[in-house]
């Protein structure tokens, strides 16, 4: 059997023929026709329908707030096979509460697809039964939070797969803080030692709730 | 046959398009978008754009570009992005993205909307009918390598002293003579939109381009036609453990 080497998150592989322009001059014109036509092959891969936003300088604010509306929704649906309805349309629901115009403040951003798509994988990893409460950040990075009580767990979803968090717990009714920023790879692994299903399952929030 | 086969369908996209021997002028492009306002609320414009790149003959000069064609079109889609259609002046795409709902629902959207097409722009002349279904069949990793030839039965066949390999693409045309047409199929590893997962895509274009039926009943057999053809090639390029994928 072959089999594929899984790539590291650094190193996807682009599949592609073409010639780079300075090695142009070095082949014949039947070599960089067949290479013109295997990369159309790849070009191909590119959906039908496929929603390809311009990145016009003079768009207004509300077709900005679409765009970046309908690239976060369309981007959910590449992964719904994965995803109940229930939570894609809660989901939707504060996707489109937090691009509100009425609501918009001016030079925040709306929401980055990276970033978007950091949170999808982070998601369908660690499968919370505990959705978070969403937020945006200025720049247009996705932040989920959970709390419980006093406890608080947040994470920004950074462009390009990366993870910042933040979390205090109370101990003996005084806080405990951590904080931590991996890629969305490492971001179990992160939060293991500080026991994530207290703010994730309903059954951590009952385990702090019963008495001991 | 069961309709909906799987617990989760690895479609992503589902498209059917109708192609038009000749062009529809702007007036009746605009009405046939306006028509479908109500059923698909949002709207954008959409360009085909079809840019020639001209490659200098001398190294140190740049390369010049030139838009040939710049076609104007309306993209409609539903609230949630998942329902389209895409009004162009020589074609009517209408496709569907996941979660895909099954082929009768899509198959009776369609009858939907192209009697509401018709309706507002009469009759034209059809000169394409296609069918494109894209596949990712997400394979969860569990090592350093993705035996995808467990899970697929399509895919590119190298001697065994190459070793494993990063990445793949490969395209086939084959007849589709039960209707005088044709099917292409292209497969290749993506990169995967979830962790510890490698995804291959499985995209099948299955079209008919002479002696197309122009009433709707003719239309509608095709289309079936089209979508039975669809299901045997899918289930002949996948095995037993991609089934168990889609239904766990």
């Amino acid at each position: 059997m072959t089999g594929i080497i899984i790539q590291s998150r650094r190193s996807p592989i682009a599949l592609r023929a073409g010639i780079a322009p300075e090695l142009e001059p070095a082949f014949s014109s039947e070599t960089k026709r067949l290479a013109s036509q295997v990369d159309a092959l790849f070009r191909h891969q590119r959906s039908p329908t496929s929603l390809e936003q311009e990145l016009l300088p003079g768009k207004t604010i509300s077709e900005r707030l679409f765009d970046a509306l309908a690239s976060a929704k369309v981007l959910t649906a590449s992964v719904a096979m994965h995803l109940d309805r229930a939570r894609r349309d809660k989901l939707f629901q504060q996707l489109d509460s937090l691009h509100d115009l009425a609501e918009w403040e001016e030079g925040d951003e709306p929401l980055q697809q990276s970033s978007f798509g950091t949170f999808l994988k982070a998601m369908l990893t660690v499968h919370p039964q505990r959705q978070p409460g969403l937020g945006l950040s200025h720049a247009g990075h996705l932040i989920g939070a959970w709390t419980i009580d006093r406890d608080h767990l947040t994470i920004e979803f950074l462009p390009n797969d990366w993870v910042r968090w933040v979390l205090t717990r109370y101990k003996d009714n005084e806080p405990r803080r951590f904080a931590g920023q991996t890629p969305v790879s490492e971001l179990t692994e992160g939060l293991a030692p500080h026991r994530p299903e207290h703010w994730f399952s309903y059954e951590g929030r009952q385990r702090q709730e019963s008495p001991r | 046959m069961a309709e909906q086969p799987y617990k989760r369908p690895p479609i992503t996209e589902a498209v059917i398009a109708i192609g038009f021997g000749a062009a529809m002028e702007p007036g009746d492009l605009n009405r046939a978008d306006s028509s479908f306002a109500k059923l698909y609320p949002q709207h954008q414009d959409a360009r085909n754009l079809n840019l020639e790149f001209i490659m200098p003959d001398r190294p140190n000069l740049a390369p010049g570009t030139k838009i040939r064609h710049d076609v104007p079109g309306h993209r409609r889609s539903s609230d949630d992005q998942t329902q389209i259609v895409i009004v162009w002046p020589t074609s009517f795409v209408f496709s569907q993205l996941a979660p895909y709902p099954g082929w009768d629902d899509f198959f009776g959207r369609f009858v939907r909307d192209w009697a509401l097409w018709k309706k507002v722009v009469g009759y034209r002349s059809i000169s394409r009918v296609g069918v494109r279904y894209i596949n990712r069949i997400d394979i969860p990793i569990t090592g350093n390598l993705t035996h995808y030839e467990e899970f697929l039965n399509i895919y590119p066949r190298l001697p065994e002293e190459l070793g494993s390999i990063f990445a793949y693409a490969i395209q086939t045309q084959l007849p589709f003579p039960e209707i005088e047409g044709r099917i292409t199929i292209n497969s290749s590893s993506i990169p995967s939109p979830l962790l510890e997962h490698a995804s291959f895509m499985f995209d099948q274009d299955l079209y008919k381009e002479n002696n197309i039926p122009q009433n709707d009943d003719g239309l509608y057999n095709l289309l079936n036609q089209i979508h039975v053809k669809k299901n045997a090639v899918f289930e002949a390029c996948i095995t037993d453990r991609a089934r168990e994928l889609f239904n766990t």
